[in-house]
């Protein structure tokens, strides 16, 4: 059934944070003051590799109205940060390694003060050659970043030797794809509100993804205990894992413990730009064979991703787009090798979809060429090589068994929009017209005027589709353990606490829906704790889609354990079995009678303490040991329709539909937002965005350079199609779908251009120029490798 | 005159300290005073806390920022305080109704979840408002035209497309 309001009946609610929104009421951490609160600035590198010859601050610390200006001098304790390695400088000490690098920090009365000194700081640099393209980088003259050179990481997956195996493919396809430094782009830019405790502490308010990880990476920092670090996280204005690692935090923090005062920090868009994670630029060569029939037998995988100056998870997502490049399908044999290599340009980092995005591009792109080759149908010569539900991961890894790779193929294999491919084409009576767009009908329904339809000789329509299986949790070999809490309070409400942050995603509805669900409460009865240090148990990340698996997996080892103690003080308050009494709305209600018993308040108001239930539990993983290999999926299938325009190379995407086999749909508000927007960031990672660098620079720094979709590159339709069923004795529940939206439209796009334009798309965002030369005004498409 | 070149300047920005600057905030009459400098942005928000406004790329390409300036939007960070000095301005405070009943639009994207994490929710709304007090029943062209200035990079929009939609609905049942 299509995901809709309508479909959705009264599980389609209004979410708890929703009026807060509307009104502009709910203050987001940004726009947090507090009274005597000073203004941090930072100063970063303006260089991409140069060495710190001195640094002197005199000028600006004598300014007026500066309260403090720091250096790599005033960082009590570590002075690096990095989620999964240390690497990165709070302040550089003897090099900078780019443009975001940071030297100092300033705290002022005002921003404009603020602004003054830090052009009154002099840095006296030493420029060095910089190492900006991961390749040459990877050679010996290259410049090095780091002691142990230019490799953060490598990675490789190998079932054999492909070399021989080739030679006995009847198709061969080789390809080098290139992707684009994507930026996350959230409306809200990061900063925050750090306030010096009287224990000489500090409380921040700052944006980010894993509170408790920002409070350990600041003790670190600070040299301060834990518990004197109080971090308030959420709400937060975007995020798509871009505020995951630190960003200001340490700066702002520094600042209030050294002036003693509240400190201010909100980027600019332009530093937020400059400084900020972005999506791994890759270069993804493949080669790929299959033999007379179209069974895929070798795989050959080299990618090379440029992460930047420093590790952040970037190894991680490494490990992620490899075992992607392998992904869903049933390959002879594979022999995948990977590097990320340390560069002077931006950072690169965690971004939604985590490496998969890349990869999958790739990986498509090579079905869609092998198919044309073998002159099949692309989805049937899919369906041909898929593993079934029986065999392991991509990594050979065992993992949860369920139909997901059929279920969505099928939809897609249904869907009207493959019907109008397919048919389009028999319609036209011969195999040698596959190719002619022009004589696909017109889309039905599709919610986009066709005004098309009696197109114009240089308006091509074509129909393109992409899987997706994509991987849930850390991964084999990294810690995932998660958990929460519920709790009956003094005030009569029921109190649900975890460790997650909500950044947009829904978190909050979702868990609202859970616990209305789960346990018959009323939305009066519940309070929700998340995104504070000091009030929530440490559940993990909210990232790699687990934050929804594991409310639901905590909320069900706690659901006995917090029933029973209830329903036994209820009992005891009202003299009757407990057995005869169950939870519901606004209270404790007697089985047999269906009257209310004892509501909360009255219940709690008899208890000599609250009733507390905590769960410990972890992300499911693999028995393997490779490391990032994935045991929980989510699975995708997308079509869509795009009308290429032969006059300016335009692509606007007409019509969208997304299958999604990812377990129950825990709150459909939320999940058909998250497709919905996902795929949006999709689209404008195909089509038009691209942080570009020269010579180690950003060239662009704000939204007037940097596109993203606007309401108008959205105007078509789009059907998000969820299949929730697992296999009987599945015990995972929901799988989360905070990333697979973003990941398979991209392909698709290429696939649906290609169909319309013949040109075959191997680098993104797709280039208008080329598309432009491959449809001539007046001429026919003529189909080309574009090369 | 001609040693002292630099103090009329100063002189003038002293005087222009000091002059107030008067206009109607969401139905309330203002006076502050206010640096020539100011923009309407940072007014707004630091020197009234009316925070819903919000601050994104302050170069006049998001729409996080927008407010109504006599009705018609605009996007505060590009306007200097003293532009509007005078004139009728409307945040998104300012939208729902004196006891709080919220605005038909705000409902509708309440209702349709027109937003996620909300950042852009406050002038994506007073740019709906505009658009309707305007053109009560415009075209998916107008729509488009009248929305291209207001990025939200969560929702692809669909969910915002539904509101406005509903939006349009219940503004024709209720004429
Ligand atoms: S902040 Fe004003 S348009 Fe972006
Ligand atoms: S809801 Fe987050 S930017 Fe629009």
């Amino acid at each position: 059934m299509l995901l809709n309001r309508r479909n959705s009946g009264d599980r389609w609610r209004i979410r708890p944070d929703g009026p807060g929104k509307v009104t502009g009421g709910l203050a987001y951490l940004t726009d947090l003051t507090a009274p005597g609160m000073l203004h941090g600035l930072v100063l970063r590198s303006p260089h991409p590799h140069a060495r710190i010859l001195s640094v002197r601050t005199e000028a600006a610390r004598s300014l007026p109205g500066v309260a403090a200006v720091l250096t790599r001098r005033d960082v009590p304790g570590l002075n690096r940060f990095g989620i999964a390695r240390q690497d990165q400088p709070v302040f550089c000490e003897d090099r900078v390694r780019y443009v975001g690098d940071a030297v100092a920090a300033v705290a002022a009365k005002t921003p404009e003060i603020a602004r003054r000194a830090l052009g009154l700081i002099e840095v006296a640099y030493e420029p060095l050659p910089i190492a900006d393209d991961p390749e040459l980088a990877l050679r010996p003259e290259a410049p090095q970043l780091h002691p142990d050179g230019n490799v953060l990481h490598s990675k490789t997956f190998r079932t054999g030797d492909v070399g021989p195996i080739f030679e006995r493919c009847a198709r061969v396809v080789e390809e080098t794809y290139v992707t684009p430094r994507q930026m996350h782009a959230y409306m809200e830019t990061e900063g925050g509100l750090f306030v010096p405790g009287e224990n000489g502490g500090v409380a921040v308010y700052a944006p980010t993804q894993h509170g408790l990880m920002d409070r350990l990476q600041l003790a670190r920092i600070l040299a301060l205990p834990k518990e004197r670090i109080r971090v308030v996280s959420s709400p937060i204005g975007g995020s798509f894992g871009g505020k995951d690692e630190l960003n200001v935090q340490p700066y702002g923090a520094l600042l209030a413990l050294a002036t003693g005062w509240p400190v201010k920090i909100h980027n600019s868009r332009r530093e937020s730009v400059r400084a900020g994670l972005k999506r791994h630029p890759m270069i993804i060569r493949m080669k790929t064979g299959t033999d007379e029939n179209g069974r895929l037998l070798a795989h050959r995988v080299r990618i090379i991703a440029d992460t930047g100056p420093y590790a952040t998870l970037g190894a991680e997502v490494l490990n992620f787009a490899t075992e992607h490049a392998v992904g869903a399908y049933r390959f002879g044999c594979v022999d995948a090798e990977s590097i990320s290599v340390f560069t002077n340009n931006g950072m690169s980092g965690e971004f939604r979809g985590f490496g998969g995005n890349q990869a999958i591009f790739a990986l498509e792109g090579q079905m869609d060429r092998l198919a044309d080759l073998l002159g099949m149908d692309p989805w049937e010569f899919r369906r041909m090589n898929l593993k079934s539900p029986d065999e392991p991961g991509p990594f050979g890894q065992p993992i949860a068994k369920t139909d997901g790779l059929a279920v969505v193929w099928t939809a897609v294999k249904e869907s009207r929009l493959w019907r109008e491919r397919t048919e389009g084409a028999s319609a036209a009576g011969s195999s040698g017209l596959r190719n002619d767009k022009d004589r696909l009908p017109a889309s039905e329904g599709s919610g986009q005027p066709q005004k098309a339809e009696e197109r114009s000789p240089w308006m091509k329509i074509g129909i393109g589709a992409a899987m997706v299986m994509h991987g849930a949790g850390l991964g084999y070999g990294i810690p995932d353990p998660s958990g929460g809490r519920l709790a009956l309070r003094g005030d009569g409400k029921i109190e649900v606490a975890f460790g997650f942050e909500e950044f947009g995603q829904g978190l909050l509805a979702t868990l609202e829906l859970m616990l209305i669900e789960r346990f018959g409460f009323a939305p009066g009865d519940i309070r929700i704790v998340i995104g504070d240090s000091d009030a929530v148990p440490d559940s993990g990340s909210s990232t790699a889609s687990r934050a929804t698996s594991m409310m639901w997996r905590s909320l069900g080892l706690l659901q006995r354990p917090f029933e029973e103690k209830l329903l036994r003080a209820a009992a005891e308050v009202c003299g009757v079995p407990a057995r005869q009494l169950r939870l519901g709305a606004g209270g404790v209600w007697g089985r047999e009678s269906g009257e209310r018993a004892l509501s909360y308040e009255a219940l709690a108001g008899r208890l000599a303490e609250p009733i507390v239930c905590e769960a410990s539990t972890s992300y499911p993983v693999s028995d393997t040991d490779i490391v990032g290999a994935h045991y929980l999926y989510a699975y995708a299938a997308v079509a869509v329709k795009v009308e290429v325009d032969g006059r300016t190379g335009r692509v606007r995407v007409l019509d969208q539909f997304h299958a999604v086999a990812a377990g129950p749909v825990m709150n459909p508000q939320g999940y058909l937002g998250q497709i919905e927007g996902g795929s949006s960031m999709a689209l404008g990672y195909a089509l038009m965005e691209e942080a570009a660098m020269e010579r180690g620079k950003y060239a662009t720094n704000n939204f007037d350079t940097y596109l993203i979709p606007t309401i108008a590159d959205l105007g078509g339709s789009v059907e998000v199609w969820p299949i929730e069923d697992l296999p009987e004795g599945d015990e995972h529940g929901p799988r989360g779908v905070g990333e697979i939206g973003s990941v398979g439209l991209a392909p698709a796009i290429a696939e649906a251009v290609r169909r319309a334009a013949g040109v075959r798309i191997d680098r993104l965002p797709i280039d208008p120029a080329r598309l432009q030369e491959a449809l001539p005004i007046g001429g026919m498409a003529v189909m080309s490798d574009d090369r | 005159m001609i040693d002292d070149g630099a103090e009329p300047a100063a002189a003038e920005a002293v005087n222009a300290v000091d002059r107030f600057w008067e206009s109607t905030v969401n139905g309330r009459s203002m006076r502050l005073k206010v640096p020539p400098a100011k923009r309407l942005l940072d007014l707004v928000r630091d020197d009234l806390g009316l925070t819903g406004t919000k601050r994104s790329c302050e170069i006049g390409r998001c729409g996080a920022c927008m407010v109504l300036v006599d009705g018609a939007p605009v996007n505060s960070c590009l306007m200097m305080a003293y532009q509007c000095a005078g004139r009728d301005i409307v945040t998104i405070e300012g939208i729902a109704d004196e006891n709080g009943g919220l605005h038909p639009v705000q409902r509708a994207f309440l209702e349709e979840g027109g937003y996620q994490c909300g950042y852009c929710t406050p002038g994506m709304i007073v740019s709906v408002k505009a658009l309707l007090d305007a053109v009560p029943d415009p075209s998916p062209e107008e729509l488009e035209e009248a929305l291209s200035g207001n990025l939200c990079r969560c929702t692809g929009y669909g969910g915002i497309i539904r509101a406005v939609r509903r939006a349009i609905e219940e503004g024709r049942e209720n004429r």
